[in-house]
């Protein structure tokens, strides 16, 4: 019994001094893996990074040009203010004024070039097959019923996760970032008027009303630094909202709704995926840029 | 019991052995130390000699256990072990003797080139890229035309390439319900064009390249290109005015193209791709008109006139650049 103790303590003891030599071991190894890591162990990807947004305030005025309109293109004159409290974290708010400039498209025209001829006809001959089927839907003028985007005022957050350099031309150098933002969109929108009896009488357009409608706002954006205090943006937004572009009435009847009524009401807009460019010119305050560590 | 005392000796020799070497390494770094000061006069080049010599600090423990000299090797022109060294060449040839003032060396304004990039992340002079990629219409809000397409390029130099585009559209083109509202509301139809595929030859260049640092963390490459071409589109008229007598054959015509590309790269091989381009081509359209003599008379189905189309496309991929790897000319 006394022998076996013995033997257990022996083998015991030396599992335990092997085990500390084998601990013992590894440590020159902890120096090598020092060596490896070298002197940049721990350092920032990037030093004395120009920080273009942290704590600057930013007034962006910029024109805002919607795309792939079906009736009518819009222009906004509009301005972006905001504050960054970090350099990837902005709030603000985005804002834009779209009566002032405003072009048909090459649809409208020919609709309208159709359609004057069906209402000169329909002067003479009031039982015209082709202006007494359009007569819900087309007015005298037909630029006149369609919708349009007045003006979009949008408080949003932007995220800048993405900073960097660009050589242009291998000459110029620029400072750039890619940053993302949303928010919900105030909307002034005005379109036909809902109506019951919506016949034209080939005379009077048809009236339109204006209304605040409410929808997401989102997209991604760059910004080319020129100097310290002044960058140039571009930005692509978009904006899913339901309108009735063209002052048709293209629901609300039928047995799933998805046949005219001879009816305008809200069953008549249809869901736009809505997209604008934006050009601007972006200038921080206070002018002067600073570094990081 | 005798196997077990052996083996406590040989575990309390290897416990031994890594410390013995710590305290040999600390021992050679004051060495070292000595080393760089003493050759820091003469080399000038305290940092380079420092570095060899503290490397060098295990080799010297070995020495004194009886192993060769490896750390003599190592110090070049540093140590001084028998009293030879820069102090002899001096004594020999005073002309080869080194006579730098250091203060006046390290005052002197130094203007290293630098560069905003300082090695481009990954090279593309003679190399093929392949670029599979998905497009999508971004200006036909009556007919999409999405599909896949392929481009092979060869870069002749860093910022320049020529190369083959080509895109399949035919079962992907998607007629909107937006021209029946407006067929069945304002009794207007809008000519539809569907594509069948398109081809080409190219040419482009590397106007811009830089890296974003992501989070101010993981840095990324980017460079954006400008790319333009020539070649032919297959497309016919969707018969929406007289679908019942009215069936268009496929036909070839001349595409030109321009547009603008970023490629954001994965690797030095792989990259992602965004890349806008317009392909503009002369379209004939369907007539809006039918003929009440003979509708089926094909002649009478096209419009007289050829209509100047842009199809703007985005064309979202990858690039495979082959060879897979590649040589800077320079270090970085």
């Amino acid at each position: 019994m006394k022998t076996k103790t013995r033997k257990l303590t022996t083998r015991l003891l030396a599992g335990i001094i092997a085990a500390a030599a084998t601990f013992g071991l590894a440590k020159p190894a902890d120096a090598q893996e020092i060596l490896l890591t070298g002197p940049l162990a721990g350092a920032p990807a990037v030093r004395k990074l120009r920080l273009h947004r942290q704590g600057r305030f930013e007034f962006s005025p910029g024109i805002s040009f919607t795309i792939l309109d079906e009736y009518r293109r819009t222009m906004f004159l509009g301005a972006r203010l905001g504050y960054n409290f970090t350099d990837w974290l902005e709030i603000g708010v985005w804002g834009g004024y779209g009566k002032l400039i405003q072009m048909d498209t090459y649809l409208t025209d020919q609709i309208q070039s159709r359609n004057h001829d069906r209402v000169v006809r329909a002067m003479g001959n009031p039982l015209d097959t082709e202006r007494r089927l359009t007569a819900v839907n087309l007015g005298p003028n037909f630029d006149k019923q369609l919708g349009s985007l007045d003006w979009i005022l949008t408080p949003q957050i932007s995220v800048i996760p993405f900073r960097g350099k660009l050589a242009l031309f291998q000459s110029i150098y620029l400072d750039t970032d890619l940053y993302i933002f949303g928010g919900p969109a105030i909307v002034g929108i005005t379109e036909r008027a809902n109506c019951t009896d919506c016949t034209s009488d080939n005379v009077h357009n048809f009236p339109t009303s204006s209304h605040v409608a409410v929808a997401p706002t989102f997209g991604l954006g760059f910004s080319f630094y020129a100097n310290q205090w002044s960058a140039l943006g571009v930005e692509w937004r978009f904006l899913p909202i339901a309108w009735n572009t063209g002052g048709f009435d293209t629901a609300g009847g039928g047995k799933d709704g998805e046949f005219p009524d001879n009816k305008i009401t809200s069953a008549d807009e249809r869901f736009h995926f809505q997209q604008m460019l934006t050009i601007s010119w972006n200038m921080n305050l206070p002018t002067k840029v600073r570094l990081s560590e | 019991m005798k196997k077990t005392g052996v083996g406590l000796l040989v575990a309390t020799a290897l416990w031994l052995v890594p410390n013995y070497g710590w305290a040999q390494k600390a021992k050679g770094k004051a060495a070292a130390s000595a080393s760089v000061s003493a050759s820091a006069d003469t080399s000038g080049d305290a940092t380079a000699s420092g570095d060899a010599a503290a490397g060098d600090a295990t080799g010297t423990g070995d020495a004194t256990t009886g192993e060769a000299t490896p750390g003599g090797e190592a110090t070049p022109g540093g140590d001084v072990p028998g009293g030879e060294g820069l102090e002899d060449i001096c004594k020999i040839d005073p002309t080869a003797c080194p006579n730098l003032d250091m203060d006046k060396e390290a005052a002197r304004k130094f203007k290293e080139p630098l560069y905003a990039v300082q090695q481009i992340f990954a090279l593309r002079v003679r190399r093929f890229e392949l670029a599979p990629f998905w497009s999508f219409s971004l200006n036909d809000q009556f007919i999409q035309h999405p599909g896949p397409g392929l481009g092979f390029n060869y870069y002749i130099s860093n910022v320049l390439f020529v190369g083959l585009n080509g895109e399949y559209f035919q079962p992907f083109n998607q007629d909107q319900s937006f021209n029946a509202q407006v067929r069945r509301a304002a009794r207007v139809a809008v000519p539809l064009t569907e594509y069948q595929w398109m081809a080409g030859v190219q040419v482009g260049y590397v106007f811009a390249y830089g890296k974003f640092a992501f989070l101010s963390d993981f840095i990324f490459q980017y460079d954006a290109y400008l790319v333009g071409g020539v070649g032919a589109i297959s497309d016919r008229p969707i018969a929406v005015v007289d679908p019942d007598n009215r069936n268009f054959d496929w036909k070839v015509g001349l595409q030109v193209n321009a547009g603008a590309g970023l490629r954001v790269w994965v690797n030095r091989w792989l990259a992602a791709t965004l890349e806008l381009r317009d392909y503009a081509f002369n379209d004939k359209l369907e007539k809006l008109t039918i003929s009440t003599t003979n509708p089926k008379d094909s002649s009478q189905w096209y419009d007289t006139n050829s209509h100047l189309t842009n199809n703007v496309q985005a064309q979202l991929g990858v690039s495979i650049f082959i060879p897979f790897s590649f040589d800077y000319r320079l270090p970085k």
